[in-house]
């Protein structure tokens, strides 16, 4: 039993959403406010949170951080084209996906559909990894590609292992410099799209048109997906 | 730098005692057959030609000299101070008055002609910092010409000319830095500041010189201040002819979608086919795309869109463009050819927006170029650059060449009769602009289509460190 609550102050919108992701949960409760959403999703706990980012109440990355400290819920973020930049510090905030509006009803449908499969598969990360021709061992920490070993410097290999745990996942910048440096703010850092370009040199068929490390602009980047 | 009266040098003194003693020498063989009076002219004439040249005391101290000279070797007896007859006394004493009166005169001369000579430098250099106060192409060229020129005047290591208010230094006694507010018609409109690496007082004569200057530099800062208005005044301007423009496109630009999904939405809830709405689905995307791109061209021409320049690859802002544009090309193939090595295509430029321009580029290329023609990427290394260049087979037309980079411009008749917003190429050029970059259009030699988009390079400090 699948709940979905939607948070967003226009009617109209959660008329929208509700619409489009009825077929995928099976009941949606809805907030117009965000002190509203707060109290549902602690008390009906629902299974996928979508919210939209501008409330009349509440910043919406505020509503992110509150949500976050009491459920693990997926949240889709709806935001407005022009918060592009936003969009990192809303993962860093604690959502998983945003969606832009005006959005299609099939790309709201799809985000909703990875993110529940994401919870439900829940299983360990495995310590071997297949992505195309890649091989990826995390414990063994060996990469292979079509069969002949690549070597990597410690630095690649953290940010590969990074992405590789969060497998079709986008990591924003800031988490990927805490998952590689163990900390957010460093000279290093600024190199981060620099060691990004020379380990797709070392695992991508043709680093323009990159395959397996899959540029997010102004967030971050993901690992191509099963 | 005032000009101090020249020093009398010591070889100046040898040569006229050495001028003094010869000519001594040469009437000591006539003394027989001269009268006082030839003696008393060829020392005139030395004393006079030692203070022309040598200064006013050069001249008394050969007009005393040849005092004494003149009485021990030419007045009898010869050898002695005392004089025989008492009307010698008076031929001496009336010539020490000569020589020394026209040794005075002469230094007066002098040091009158000195000023004169540093009053004339003075005027030159005014006139100079006048002009170039006036005729700099750049008002903040012009401060700097001024700053420069005070410094070297007043002999001091440093000097600002700044748009703030300081308070005034009282300079009795000697600082290592001191502020000169500077005033046009009373009013304070910048400050003046002298440093020094050791404590410093200027005399009264850079004092007097330091007031004209400033007032050259208040003027100097007063030309940066009217340039600014003027830039302000330009964007204002700019603004409003976009404002004017919006208006005349909102009649026709929003109203068609508009037009065209009211009336599909009368028909569907008439019962006509309902697969009508996937019209007004694709309507309300392209007002959706006009809203997004007059909100940018607002905010850009407001200089409020916010900017992140940072290290960039080449290869990955080239990915994520042609990731984005995939879908909008319709299986157009992009030939991307990225020139030299992975760690010389760096850049120090906004990730996005450097995106969006490329996406721009590519979608505009494969909507305009020949059908079957190749579109071309290729990004390269010029010195402190990094560029992209966008090349299809194109044609645009020699006088559309600027105009296609102003708003609702619509360049050259799209193949498929597509239509664009009219304002992604002025967008493209203002986002090139925000990062310190630019865009141009640069046709190629045979005349097809190049669009050229600069940004600042960067380098990877060593290659080991990464």
């Amino acid at each position: 039993m699948t709940t979905l609550l939607v948070i967003d102050d226009e009617p109209q919108i959660r008329r929208v959403v509700r619409n489009a992701l009825d077929g995928i949960v099976d009941t949606v409760i809805e907030a117009g406010s965000a002190r509203d959403g707060l109290d549902q999703a602690a008390a009906s706990r629902p299974a996928l949170i979508v919210l939209d980012l501008t409330l009349p109440d509440m910043d919406g990355l505020e509503v992110c951080r509150d949500l976050r400290a009491f459920t693990t819920a997926p949240i889709i973020v709806l935001s407005a084209r022009h918060s592009d930049r936003d969009k990192a510090a809303l993962l860093d905030a604690g959502a998983d996906d945003y969606v832009t509006k005006p959005f299609s009803t099939l790309e709201l449908q799809a985000r909703a559909r990875a993110q529940l499969r994401r919870v439900t598969r829940a299983a360990p990360a495995s310590e071997r990894v297949v992505a195309g021709e890649v091989e990826i061992d995390l414990v063994k920490r060996i990469v292979r590609r079509a069969g002949a070993d690549v070597h990597l410097t410690p630095t690649e290999w953290g940010l590969l292992r990074a992405l590789v745990t969060h497998r079709g996942q986008v990591l924003t910048h800031q988490q990927l410099f805490l998952a590689v440096w163990g900390r957010a703010e460093g000279d290093a850092q600024q190199y981060l799209r620099v060691y990004v370009g020379q380990l797709r040199r070392k695992l991508e068929r043709d680093a323009v048109r990159p395959a397996l490390i899959i540029t997010e602009p102004a967030v971050g980047y993901r690992f191509a997906g099963e | 730098m005032t000009p101090i009266p020249e020093r009398p040098r010591w070889s100046n003194w040898l040569l006229w005692f050495v001028i003094l003693a010869a000519s001594t020498g040469a009437l000591l063989l006539f003394r027989d057959r001269l009268d006082k009076a030839h003696v008393a002219l060829a020392f005139v004439l030395v004393v006079l030609g030692g203070s022309a040249v040598g200064g006013g005391a050069l001249g008394i101290a050969l007009a005393t000299t040849a005092f004494v000279v003149f009485d021990v070797a030419f007045l009898p007896p010869y050898n002695t101070l005392r004089i025989a007859d008492p009307l010698d006394w008076f031929v001496l004493f009336a010539f020490l008055v000569t020589s020394v009166v026209g040794a005075q005169l002469l230094e007066r001369q002098r040091r009158e002609a000195d000023i004169a000579r540093s009053r004339t430098a003075e005027i030159d250099r005014l006139a100079t910092l006048g002009a170039e106060t006036l005729n700099a192409p750049r008002a903040e060229d012009a401060l700097h010409a001024i700053a420069e020129v005070i410094r070297q005047s007043m002999g001091t290591e440093r000097c600002e000319i700044t748009m703030g208010e300081a308070e005034g230094t009282d300079s009795v006694l000697p600082v290592r830095e001191m502020n000169i507010p500077l005033a046009i018609r009373g009013i304070v409109v910048g400050t003046l500041r002298l440093g020094g690496n050791r404590p410093f007082r200027l005399s009264r004569d850079q004092q007097r010189i330091l007031g004209a200057l400033s007032y050259y530099a208040a003027l100097g800062v007063e030309r940066v201040r009217l340039a600014e208005s003027a830039e302000e005044a330009e964007s204002l301007r700019r603004a409003d002819r976009l404002k004017d423009a919006l208006l005349a496109s909102v009649s026709h630009d929003l109203r068609t979608p508009l037009t065209t999904i009211k009336g599909i939405a009368n028909e569907i809830a008439r019962g006509s086919d309902v697969t009508r709405a996937w019209v007004i689905e694709e309507e309300a995307d392209r007002l959706s795309t006009l809203v997004d791109e007059l909100l940018d061209l607002s905010q850009l021409n407001a200089g409020q869109m916010p900017v992140e320049v940072a290290l960039n690859t080449a290869d990955d802002v080239v990915g994520a463009a042609l990731q984005r544009v995939e879908s909008a090309l319709g299986g157009r193939e992009i030939d991307t050819i990225l020139e030299g090595e992975f760690t010389t295509l760096l850049g120090r430029f906004d990730f996005v927006h450097t995106m969006r321009i490329l996406s721009n580029l590519l979608e505009n290329a494969a909507k305009y170029a020949p059908a079957g023609q190749p579109v071309r990427l290729r990004v390269s290394r010029h010195g402190s650059a990094l560029i992209f260049s966008v090349e299809d087979a194109g044609r645009i037309a020699a006088e559309d060449r600027e105009r296609i980079f102003e708003p609702f411009a619509r360049g050259r008749p799209s193949a498929k009769g597509s239509r664009g917003t009219g304002l992604g190429l002025s967008i493209a050029r203002r986002l090139a602009e925000v990062q310190c970059g630019t865009l141009e259009f640069s046709p190629m030699a045979d005349g097809s289509s190049r669009f050229i988009l600069a940004v600042p390079a960067a380098d990877v400090p060593i290659e080991g460190s990464l």
